[in-house]
């Protein structure tokens, strides 16, 4: 096992930040968006050019060949730049197209970001759940419709079409439906047309692979807006003065910055060695889980105390830190939250007498 | 001991269940408890609801409003408050200013200024934060220099909340730079928003709402009679108004209706074939949370006995730490029991999402606050720790 990143793995990273960089959210006095951000068309054209859609799917299916690590490293830049996009959200979907092997041509309209495909995955007053949906599909003819409510699926207002995993009668199955029709964050379908992607012998094995790739790339971001968060904190207990000495001069608030460090660099192997083992092994629900548990903790940690140690400023929208609390708040809670991956977890602790990393 | 509540406060009890469930609007109470930003209106029509039932300032001396009751009857009285989801009295008017004009106001100021702070004729906010005087209140810069009858007033107050409606502020300002502890300058000035040179500039949090201002002074002229009590004697008030309360420190009744109401919310969210509230890692949580709301509230009780003196008082600090980490926890979990319905914060139509949802992330955010305003967290283990336990390093 060797943590260290390949020259290409820089590269990657220094295009990364620079792309994220640029499109960073500007912020200062006067009303800036908080919360879920929507779709940024340039953001997203940016990149599809530096290649970062298509990342982690083979070359012959319109990949570029490389891993969920890749993935990851991308995504942490666009977390510590505070850069929200539907970049996980469109991997999960995009790995379902791909999974489906019959969708070489929309793969590569995902790629090169002329398409926006995103996965429709929640339900209104509904906890996270990867294996059910009360989406219906049934056969007119040769033809495949589907009916029922999806909400929020976020970004969908830019969507050009939506992965949608349904029922049928043998099961659960994943389609394809176009430029859907939505009001705000919901998809409304009534008997509306989809394409079947995947039949119910090949979807779960393709649904936990899709969103294992989710969880890693926002692991990745989570990663990012953390890192991000500590070095603001840090930056901020030295320049900060009240009682006529900066704040690093009291020590219970120098310690509580060390404890965030030693969260902060626990969740860093965890997520660095997720990604490895998805690329190695992308439905390896365990260490997904895991990834959640870790960095699901980490974030809620790092960026409330973030927020403490600033004190009033970190409150505020003009300022970076509470963005970037809130961004880990909505990520720990997608694709399942920490309880919820625990009691997952929890259901296997008799499989394994010890969790093996060096396998 | 005794643990029965005596047979008269059983019947103070009923009372206030009865005024605050059946008399109260249900109107008013319904958008209190709906939550997201509530409309100066509300909280004006409720303190006048409540002002006239004398139910505004119990606290208060007798002679302008003040009810004698005891502390557990205060704790009643703001515990049924709480649970119903009536807008309590503004707690600037009524916690703050109102108790230092009564304790230390002239009786010309007291006529003049208690009556319509009681019933929120004048809507009070508290000008004590600057940029640079935090935590270290007692630096604070903004000047008064005396000018014939008036004071003239010049510096930058920050994080004054709900600024934009407020008719008066009450500030600390500097007025003797040269004293010789920084505590000892400083003055307790009553301030008409309206007067020339005051300006207010919002600052929008991290939920996107507007409840914080900054607040200039620009050769502000206030009369000299608007001061409280003596010169130079304003931060001993100041201490006052943040330290004597036990009572009320901790939100009690608010946690407990949250903390109810994250039931009802997990049970109405499917998941397999129950709801949340059949999960047990969620409902274990939620137990475990009841267990320590039940501590703080005993701790509530039984520290309100004690008598102040008008002293700063640690034992607050007790309450204010575990009542804002517990509020904090409870608005936690809510987000943790909408789950991916509360990924979104937009308001659109056609819906199939509870508005609950839709507000449980940014009141979480917000809810931040409460472990930093009114002396943060570390301020208050700062005061047990050297107040209570002595430990002064
Ligand atoms: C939403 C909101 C509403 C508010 N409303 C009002 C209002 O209406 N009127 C008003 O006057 N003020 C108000 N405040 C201001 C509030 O009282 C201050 O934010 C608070 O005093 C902390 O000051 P600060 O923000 O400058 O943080 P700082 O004092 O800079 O503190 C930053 C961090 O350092 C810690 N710290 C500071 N000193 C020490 C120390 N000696 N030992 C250990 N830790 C320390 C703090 O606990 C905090 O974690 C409000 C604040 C907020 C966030």
């Amino acid at each position: 096992m060797d943590f260290t990143m390949t020259d290409e793995q820089k590269a990657l990273r220094s295009a990364a930040r620079e792309l994220a960089a640029r499109h960073a959210p500007e912020r200062g006095e006067g009303d800036v968006p908080v919360g879920p951000h929507d779709h940024d068309p340039k953001t997203w054209t940016a990149m599809a050019e530096m290649g970062a859609l298509g990342l982690p799917f083979a070359e012959d299916v319109g990949g570029f060949g490389a891993s969920p690590v890749e993935v990851s490293i991308v995504a942490a830049e666009l977390g510590s730049a505070g850069v929200q996009t539907a970049y996980a959200d469109a991997l999960v979907a995009a790995s379902l197209l791909v999974s489906s092997g019959s969708q070489s041509g929309l793969v590569e309209a995902v790629t090169d970001g002329s398409a926006l495909v995103l996965p429709a995955l929640t339900e209104p007053q509904r906890a996270w759940s990867q294996t059910f949906s009360s989406m219906t599909a049934s056969q007119v003819g040769d033809k495949w419709v589907l009916s029922g409510t999806k909400e929020p699926v976020l970004c969908v207002g830019s969507a050009t079409h939506l992965v949608v995993p349904a029922q049928t009668n043998d099961g659960l199955a994943v389609f394809l439906v176009e430029t859907p029709v939505v009001s705000g964050a919901r998809v409304a379908l009534v008997e509306t047309p989809a394409t079947l992607l995947l039949d119910p012998s090949r979807t779960p094995a393709a649904l936990a692979g899709a969103v294992n790739l989710g969880i890693v790339t926002l692991a990745g971001e989570a990663l990012g807006a953390m890192d991000a968060a500590l070095s603001m904190t840090v930056e901020y207990l030295k320049t900060r003065k009240q009682f006529g000495v900066p704040l690093m001069k009291f020590q219970t608030l120098t310690q509580r910055a060390a404890d965030m460090y030693v969260s902060l660099e626990l969740a860093r192997s965890t997520v660095l060695f997720a990604a490895m083992q998805l690329a190695d092994h992308p439905d390896d629900a365990a260490i997904a889980s895991r990834t959640k548990v870790v960095v699901g903790r980490t974030g809620r940690h790092i960026g409330q105390e973030a927020i403490q140690l600033h004190g009033g400023i970190g409150m505020t929208a003009e300022y970076s830190v509470g963005h970037l609390t809130a961004r880990l708040t909505a990520i720990e809670r997608t694709f399942g939250d920490p309880r919820q991956h625990l009691a997952i977890l929890a259901g296997s602790v008799r499989d394994h007498a010890m969790v093996d990393v060096l396998s | 001991m005794e643990r029965r509540l005596s047979e008269e406060d059983a019947a103070f009890r009923q009372q206030m269940r009865d005024f605050f469930t059946k008399t109260f609007p249900q109107d008013i109470r319904d958008r209190w408890h709906a939550g997201g930003e509530v409309g100066p209106d509300d909280i004006r029509a409720s303190q006048r609801i409540l002002n006239e039932a004398g139910l505004a300032v119990p606290h208060w001396p007798t002679e302008y409003g003040g009810k004698d009751w005891t502390t557990l009857q205060r704790h009643i009285y703001l515990h049924e408050m709480q649970t119903a989801s009536v807008p309590p009295p503004l707690a600037f008017n009524a916690n703050m200013v109102g108790p230092v004009i009564a304790a230390f106001g002239s009786k010309e100021l007291k006529d003049r200024f208690l009556p319509a702070t009681a019933n929120l004729d004048i809507w009070w906010c508290q000008g004590f934060s600057e940029p640079d005087a935090g935590s270290d209140l007692a630096s604070l810069r903004t000047t008064a220099t005396r000018d014939g009858d008036e004071w003239v007033v010049n510096g930058q107050k920050t994080w004054t909340t709900l600024g934009q409606h407020a008719d008066w502020i009450f500030a600390l300002v500097r007025t003797n730079p040269d004293a010789p502890k920084k505590q000892l300058g400083i003055s307790f000035l009553l301030i008409d928003m309206s007067t020339p040179g005051v300006t207010v500039r919002p600052i929008q949090l991290i939920d996107g709402g507007h409840e914080v201002n900054e607040v200039f002074f620009d050769n502000v002229r206030v009369p000299a009679a608007q001061l409280v009590g003596e010169v130079d004697q304003g931060w001993s008030y100041a201490k006052f108004l943040l330290g004597n309360e036990r009572v009320g420190v901790a939100p009690v009744g608010s946690i407990k209706r949250k903390l109810a109401d994250a039931k009802t919310f997990a049970a109405t969210v499917r998941s397999g074939d129950g709801t949340l509230l059949d999960d047990p890692l969620l409902s274990a949580r939620i137990a475990e949370l009841e267990c320590e709301v039940m501590a703080l509230e005993l701790t509530a009780i039984r520290v309100a006995g004690g008598s102040t003196e008008g002293k700063p008082d640690p034992a607050s600090s007790i309450l204010k730490l575990r009542g804002s980490e517990l509020q904090q926890d409870v608005l936690e979990l809510v987000v943790d029991i909408a789950g991916p319905s509360g990924l979104q914060w937009n308001r659109y139509d056609g819906t199939d999402l509870e508005s609950w949802t839709r507000r449980a992330a940014p009141t979480y955010l917000n809810f931040r606050k409460a472990s930093i305003y009114g002396g943060s967290n570390e301020v208050q283990r700062q005061v047990i720790s050297s107040g209570i336990l002595g430990l002064r390093g």
